[in-house]
């Protein structure tokens, strides 16, 4: 009996061993989790540590986190926190301050991009996540058709000025009208000025976004008082709803980023509003009849900022572990050759990195996009606001709904759930 | 005397045998029952998990006055109506078609089955492909026919129907196959009394096949039903619920209580509440089946 | 009332199973008619093809001299009673009777005239609000016969309809199905595994084996001159003792061998048997042409050991081994007794004697021509 005791705790302690050998992360079905995995084996052979990656798609990531995260020991060591989450996860008091272990091995938080750092990096100046990719939004546009003489010509004969890379957000609308087009004449348009992602949720939220701040827009001032309401703001959700039902291919409505990307991809759309790492799949002949002909600029007015951080749970098992794994991953020459392979880059040395640059020549382009991108509202209810809010503009930009009378119903939830976060009266 | 002392310990001992079975169903299904219940009397949020703060049924009027409530569940009710209905009609004639069928039955099988057999997720994924409204093969087809292009999920009244439709495409064969089943079964008799008595096809569906197919009938229809009042996988990844709130199902919209709104205690309400309404719905209809019977 | 008749019939399910196989048969204009036959011998097969619920795949029916190969089952105008009553589970008593008058747009006022007339005939008519499974065997048995009757059809076709009652009500119904039929004149053709049903119910009996028809004729012809070894086995209960022998010449006239015995054929045979000496038969005896005593004389004597003793009441049967071990069932008065192992003397009444070719079976005719 002693023996057979003895034997089961010698047991029970091994696999304790053997568990502190291995870091496991849970983070999402992207290409930049494939350049962390072909990095692994160096990392082990650097501190011995086992890597165990699993990787799930977006839509089960918040479910699957959550009780790991409640429970005193989760099964993450690591884990990867999306912008929307930071509030509702710090808040909750789910993830450890690194400041610590930042200090003692002396990395230098100055090196990420500041915006990106506000976005998944610090809340009320604790360190909670180091900057890991940003999905800032950009405007990808089709340099061809702007390079086109007779497509200039025309473009000065209707609106008066030059057509160039837009610069002021009027200029892009217009370019939107100009380029929405029946081609073969048969009374439907079958070339668009740009695609649109007005599913309700977060598709629409994403890049409507843009359209507001295009307008000059935001969602709330520095007290947090909600902004949706104010003439840019209508004006941003008209343009919305314009695009998406004038300029944008049919069905818009109900698109997500997938099949909006699809309709530029085939060629089939003069410019789109979405995530810069889809910049290199819209541009890749291979996969894209867009490949070679499109550029990538900044929204006018500042496009969205998107980013994910490396966080460590308290539930962690093994923390010091959990750092030494982030520690390593951002460090200047990991980032680097994650970089090269095509990750959407935060730390600012690396947007002009000679290497970089050679292999990726659009990375210089990048940086003042997510320099001048604009945060999206994090707080508590991030995700209903998107619920709530997402619903108001997809009325809109379904048709179904007045922009205005849209806009006064996103306030009024806007407010209610700033209100029930105790961010105002 | 003696049988009834008898009988009772016959009941006894029947009950003994039965009590572990018992006993773990009502674990099983009385407890988060009861936990649901609990919880929707507590401001319980995903935030601060804890039944610290009792509110009593005050999570019951906020679900009440939810907005878009009203919308969520009139828009259910259409779906349940529409899909179950239209998925019997379907299900049934596609029952009694391979009813007849003897050779290659097992390969008819294996189709029917295809579309159940799929993840939901997948399904829905699936079809939001081909019904893309620009580049999915279902517009380029009805394009080459001349019908036109159809705004599946932009337009508020086709993404209804779109959705109705891919449910029946991924569920109509359960009904099907429920049906099959109780066709199966049917006595062969009472078809040759009713050919010796004169009995034309339809005469024959409607005076024999129908009353005896009453019981499967009903039970097709009430599992149907109540899967349809839970469905949220499709409208999850095809619609969110939009254009608007044109498919926003009372499942997806408690899911969205919870998880969004981060409020279990809400959604729990809601969910007690929908609870109910299956139930009462469940214990009429099966009432009303049995007293035509 | 109708005139059935067949005319070279068969029945072949797919792939290769002949059920029914060259039936000619000709049923009279109110006549009660019994195909009788072992399980699986393509009685209800026939049935079903006269009913019109499987189709003739070769062959004519016709009622009363019109072909109704090609008619629905509802226009033959016939009924029929099934095996297992086949009752409309979820009608009651009264919906199940008047449910073919219903289709066959019979006035209400007839309807009604009528399923009162068949309830009160048969004696169910406290059971008209009832469902099916609320009654008992017999009860669906005679619901079942109601439903037939009320259609007044051209004929009734019965498919083994006592089969699932117990002994006691069979035999009641035996009697009714009789008295029905005399009453209602109408033409019967009953099927039946049952030889007593068919002894007692047919004026005509056939008798069907493996698809073909062996034997059609009065029941006490064919059990008096069966044709074969088959029918001569099939009918009557214990049935005919049928033992391989051959006829030899003896004493001047003939005999049949048995073993070691000799048992001498009637002069009157000589003349039919002659052409058979000296070959292989089959000898056939009922069990009641052999008797414990001499009696009045021109019995032939058969020594026996007993084997067992079965006292039924009104009779004794014998059951007895030759001497090379070939067991016999003898029919004895009801006073036999007889210790088990002894030898017996049995008298055999070869005046009812039987032979038959032993390899067709057929039977040979004892008095010269076929
Ligand atoms: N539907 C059928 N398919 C194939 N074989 C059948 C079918 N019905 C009957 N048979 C075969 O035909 C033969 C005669 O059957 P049946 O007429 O029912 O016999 P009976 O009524 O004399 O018992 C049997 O060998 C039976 O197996
Ligand atoms: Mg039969």
């Amino acid at each position: 009996m002693k023996r057979l005791l003895i034997g089961v705790l010698a047991l029970v302690a091994m696999m304790g061993v053997a568990r502190a050998e291995t870091l496991r992360i849970l983070m999402e079905t992207v290409p930049d989790t494939e350049q962390v995995k072909s990095l692994l084996s160096e990392f082990k052979a650097a501190t011995g540590y086992d890597v165990e990656i699993e990787a799930i798609s977006y839509i089960d990531m918040h479910t699957k986190l959550v009780p790991q995260l409640i429970a005193p020991t989760g099964a993450y060591d690591i884990i990867i926190v999306d912008f929307y989450w930071v509030a509702e996860f710090t808040k909750a008091g789910w993830l450890l301050p690194l400041d610590e272990f930042a200090q003692r091995d002396g990395v230098d938080l100055g090196r990420y991009v500041p915006k990106v750092m506000a976005t998944t990096g610090q809340v009320d100046g604790v360190t909670y996540m180091l900057p890991f990719y940003n999905y800032v939004m950009g405007l990808v546009y089709r340099k061809d058709l702007l390079e086109d003489p007779a497509e200039q010509a025309a473009f000065k004969e209707k609106y008066g000025i030059e057509l160039g890379v837009p610069k002021t957000w009027d200029e892009f609308k217009k370019q939107m009208e100009f380029f929405t087009r029946d081609t073969d004449g048969d009374g439907q348009n079958d070339f668009f000025g740009t695609v649109t992602q007005a599913q309700r949720g977060d598709c629409i939220m994403m890049q409507s976004s843009n359209f507001l701040y295009g307008n000059g827009g935001r969602y709330y001032d520095e007290n947090w008082n909600p902004l949706l309401n104010t003439p840019e703001a209508v004006q941003g959700l008209a343009d919305f709803a314009d695009a998406t039902l004038k300029y944008s291919a049919p069905g818009s409505e109900g698109f997500c980023f997938d099949e909006a990307t699809a309709v530029m991809t085939q060629g089939k759309a003069y410019s789109i509003i979405t995530f810069n790492n889809l910049y290199a799949t819209i541009n890749n002949p291979e996969t894209s009849a867009a490949g070679g002909k499109v550029g990538i600029t900044g929204v006018p007015g500042g496009g969205l900022m998107g980013s994910w951080g490396w966080g460590i749970p308290k539930s962690s098992p093994n923390k010091d572990g959990a750092w030494a794994f982030i520690n390593w991953v951002e460090s200047f020459d990991i980032a680097k050759r994650r970089a090269i392979m095509g990750n959407a880059m935060t730390q600012t040395a690396l947007f002009t990195d000679v290497d970089v640059v050679a292999a990726r020549p659009e990375a210089p382009s990048l940086e003042p996009l997510v320099a001048e991108a604009n945060a999206f509202p994090v707080f508590t209810y991030t995700v209903e606001f998107v619920e709530a809010v997402g619903r108001e503009f997809n009325l809109a930009a379904s048709g179904q709904k007045d922009p205005k009378e849209a806009a006064e119903a996103a306030q009024e939830a806007f407010a209610d759930l700033l209100r029930k976060d105790g961010l105002i009266e | 005397m003696a049988a009834g002392a008898l009988a009772r310990r016959d009941q006894r001992f029947g009950l003994l045998l039965t009590a572990p079975g018992l006993a773990a169903l009502l674990l099983v299904v009385l407890f988060p029952l009861g936990f649901a219940v609990f919880t929707s009397l507590f401001d319980y949020t995903l935030v601060h998990p804890n039944h610290d703060t009792f509110v009593g049924f005050d999570k019951y009027v906020e679900a009440w006055n939810a907005d878009y409530l009203p919308d969520a569940l009139w828009t259910t009710v259409k779906f349940v109506v529409a899909s179950v209905v239209i998925e019997f009609v379907i299900g049934f004639s596609v029952a009694l078609a391979l009813n007849r069928v003897t050779r290659f039955k097992n390969v008819y099988y294996i189709i029917l089955l295809a579309p159940l057999l799929m993840n939901p997720v997948v399904v829905a994924q699936l079809w939001r492909m081909i019904l893309h409204s620009e580049l999915g093969i279902m517009n380029y087809v009805l394009g080459m026919i001349g019908i036109g292009k159809i705004n599946f999920l932009g337009d508020p009244v086709a993404a209804f129907w779109t959705v109705v439709l891919v449910d029946i495409w991924h569920q109509v064969s359960f009904m099907a196959i429920l049906l099959l089943a109780g066709l199966a079964a049917l006595p062969r008799e009472p078809y040759e009394a009713a050919r010796m008595d004169g009995a034309s096809a339809v005469q024959t569906f409607v005076h024999i096949t129908l009353p005896l197919m009453r019981p499967v009938i009903a039970v097709a229809l009430l599992l149907r039903l109540i899967f349809a009042i839970k469905t949220f996988d499709i409208v999850f990844i095809m619609t969110k619920g939009g254009p608007g709130t044109a498919t926003d199902l009372i499942s997806y919209f408690i899911y969205r209580s919870a998880f969004f709104g981060l409020d279990v205690g809400r959604a729990s309400a809601m969910s007690v509440a929908l609870l109910l309404i299956v139930l009462a719905l469940t214990i009429y209809l099966y009432r009303y089946m049995k007293s035509l019977a | 009332m109708a005139q059935i008749t067949l005319k070279n019939l068969g029945k072949m399910f797919p792939p290769d199973v002949v059920a029914v196989a060259d039936v000619n048969l000709t049923i009279g204009d109110g006549e009660f008619f019994v195909l009788l036959g072992p399980s699986g011998c393509g009685k209800s097969t026939t049935l079903r093809m006269i009913a019109g619920l499987e189709e003739a795949t070769s062959g004519d029916i016709l009622v009363d001299g019109r072909r109704v190969n090609d008619d629905d089952p509802a226009d033959r105008d016939l009924a029929i009673v099934f095996q297992n009553y086949a009752l409309y589970p979820h009608m009651t008593v009264a919906e199940n009777l008047a449910f073919g008058l219903k289709l066959r747009k019979v006035a209400p006022t007839e309807i009604t005239s009528r399923t009162a007339a068949t309830s009160r005939m048969l004696g169910i008519e406290p059971l008209l609000k009832r469902k099916p499974r609320e009654l008992s065997g017999g009860q669906q048995q005679r619901v079942a016969l109601g439903r037939a009757l009320v259609r007044q059809p051209k004929a009734f076709l019965f498919d083994e309809p006592l089969s699932n009652l117990d002994a006691k009500l069979r035999a009641t119904m035996r009697t009714e199905l009789i008295k029905l039929h005399q009453s209602l004149g109408a033409t019967i053709v009953h099927v039946t595994h049952d030889q007593v049903e068919a002894m007692t119910m047919g004026q005509r009996i056939c008798i069907m084996k493996d698809g073909h028809v062996v034997q059609v004729g009065p029941p006490m012809e064919v059990y008096r001159n069966p044709a074969d070894t088959f029918v001569a086995g099939f009918l009557a209960s214990p049935p005919m003792n049928l033992l391989d022998a051959r006829v030899v010449d003896h004493a001047g006239g003939l005999a049949v061998a048995l073993g070691e015995a000799r048992l001498a054929v009637p002069g009157a045979f000589n003349g039919a048997y002659g052409a058979w000496r000296d070959r292989d038969v089959v000898f056939g005896i009922r069990p009641e042409d052999m008797h414990d005593g001499a009696g009045p004389g021109g019995r032939t004597p058969l020594d026996v050991r007993v084997v067992a003793v079965e006292a039924l009441g009104p009779e004794v049967v014998l059951v007895a081994a030759l001497a090379d071990g070939r067991e016999i069932h003898a029919r004895l008065g009801p006073g036999f007794v007889a210790p088990i192992g002894s030898q017996q003397r049995l008298h055999l009444d070869l005046g009812a004697m039987h032979l038959f070719d032993r390899e067709t079976r057929k039977a040979i005719a004892q008095r010269g021509t076929g």
